[in-house]
């Protein structure tokens, strides 16, 4: 294939250039940085693949008053920055440093690519000068390798000059054969490699690790979410104590608990649940409305203050006009 | 060189290759699965590192300042009164204190983004209303201790040096297994 025959080709190869380098120009030019930005560099190490700028954990919640404090007495982003990695590990950051195992994930990849390259680049010279020579695998036959005497004939024979891609014909598909059967084989080997090397705590963790604790969550969740569609309730409001159990500081989860118990006609622990989540984070409004709401529900006479605190902190919420025609029914 | 020894070489290649990535893989889900469990128990860690500074107003209006317990072993607790866990872990922390204070054993609390009315009303309900408990009400503490959640707590040797780090709540036999070997020593 000559190049020059194809000028789109070259063009669009251009171009990508082009924008590539505009991308990795504009990505390394320096960018004005707040609390926020350094917020959404480090990830909430409470939660699972959120940055601390997204999170609504508690924890995330104080680590990004931790960021504003430091700003303000005057640390640079990039202390910030270390001082939080001094303390969680380089973990923390959402983009860490290459570095030790780590930049085998980088270099194994282009490595690959590489290989693939030169691998495609010897078969298009080896087809270009077709019909004049044969394949170096046919032109040094092999009896010890257990090669198939049929392979030989096939390749040998002489090229019609015009179909040159004719020439490998019988060879290919047996070649191309076993190179998808090491290809399968190398695949079968690293998942046993990896399932060998791997570390077997996991299983006796299982109450405890992470991962095992995240998907036994939301698998949890979907079935208490499951039978509140189903209109009961109790149970799910029992599904939800255990999540809340498992994770305090889940604070949607609580809300959602308040929520199920109001319905399920259990105001006083709803108002409880409620109360648990204002007192870490005292301006969330949906806390506030569950409150008021659950107060209502035990015929507390804080209940009308308590919406009105709704009120004012969250005028426009869709709540809000249903929240006022309960107020004044009652006035 | 014969189109077998070529392929052998290849054939390494792709080996190495493949023991390479297994490699890799296996030691990323080893580091990402972090301390040790005993069934049921708190994800503990060992460490031996200096403690942060820990000073700051008690719940109760006193001051405290951890550097001030040199010589003493110092269990710090980070809790908060929203959380159930550390709801039920408190009793065996109190428990802890009576036993080995005679020892030179102090525990001391960090109340995470808490109400402090709650927190207190806690404690007395627990019986446990003389433990020293920081106010944290932004969570700054916690966050210089490198906390990731509540309940978590951290073991302080009579030197001022974190020795042990637990992540959820501890239990009699958690405090039974870390405490002793400090205050002795």
């Amino acid at each position: 294939m000559r190049i020059r025959q194809h000028p789109l080709a070259l063009l669009a190869v251009a171009l990508l250039l082009v924008t590539a380098g505009t991308a990795l120009w504009r990505s390394a030019a320096p960018r004005q940085e707040n609390a926020s930005t350094i917020a959404a560099q480090l990830l909430c190490p409470a939660c699972q693949g959120e940055s601390v700028a997204q999170s609504q954990s508690p924890m995330a919640a104080a680590m990004r008053d931790t960021i504003a404090q430091q700003l303000a007495a005057g640390r640079s982003p990039g202390q910030v920055r270390q001082w939080f990695v001094d303390r969680y590990g380089p973990g923390i950051l959402a983009d860490p440093p290459y570095g030790g195992l780590g930049i085998l994930l980088w270099l194994l990849p282009a490595a690959a690519a590489a290989v693939l390259l030169l691998l495609l680049l010897r078969a298009l010279r080896r087809r270009a000068p077709a019909g004049s020579r044969a394949p170096d695998d046919a032109a040094t036959p092999n009896p010890d390798a257990g090669e198939p005497a049929v392979v030989e004939p096939t390749v040998t024979q002489p090229v019609a000059s015009d179909r040159p891609e004719a020439a490998p014909a019988g060879a290919r598909p047996l070649r191309a054969r076993r190179t998808w059967d090491a290809v399968a084989v190398g695949v079968v080997a690293l998942v046993g490699a990896v399932a060998l090397a791997a570390p077997h705590t996991r299983a006796a963790d299982a109450k405890t690790g992470d991962a095992t604790q995240t998907t036994s969550t939301s698998t949890l969740l979907d079935l208490a979410r499951s039978l509140e569609g189903q209109g009961r309730y109790p149970e799910a409001a029992q599904v939800y104590r255990e999540v809340v159990q498992e994770q305090p500081d889940d604070d949607r989860t609580r809300l959602r608990l308040a929520l199920t118990l109001l319905r399920s006609q259990q105001p006083a622990e709803a108002a409880r649940a409620a109360q648990q989540v204002l007192d870490h984070t005292p301006g969330n409004t949906e806390a506030l409305l569950m409150l008021g709401l659950a107060q209502r529900a035990t015929g507390s006479a804080r209940a009308t203050a308590t919406l009105r605190k709704f009120l004012a902190a969250a005028p426009d919420d869709p709540a809000a006009t249903e929240v006022r025609r309960l107020l004044d029914s009652k006035s | 060189m014969t189109s077998a020894r070529r392929r052998g070489i290849w054939g390494v290649l792709a080996g190495l290759v493949v023991l390479g990535l297994g490699v890799t893989l296996a030691a990323g889900m080893r580091s990402a699965s972090g301390g040790t469990a005993p069934a049921g128990g708190p994800v503990t860690q060992v460490r031996d590192e200096p403690a942060p500074p820990l000073r700051g107003r008690t719940l109760t209006g006193a001051t405290f300042d951890l550097a001030g317990l040199r010589g003493k072993v110092v269990l710090v607790n980070v809790w908060a009164s929203w959380c159930d866990p550390c709801r039920a872990e408190l009793p065996a922390l109190a428990a802890a204190q009576r036993r080995w204070s005679a020892d030179g054993l102090v525990v001391a609390g960090i109340d995470f983004r808490d109400n402090a009315e709650s927190a207190t009303g806690l404690l007395a309900a627990l019986g446990v209303g003389d433990m020293p408990s920081i106010a944290d009400p932004q969570g700054a503490a916690a966050v210089a201790w490198g906390a990731r959640g509540v309940p978590e707590t951290f073991l302080v040797d009579r030197t001022g040096r974190v020795r042990a780090w637990a992540q959820g709540a501890v239990d009699a036999s958690w405090l039974e297994q870390r405490v002793p070997p400090l205050v002795t020593s």
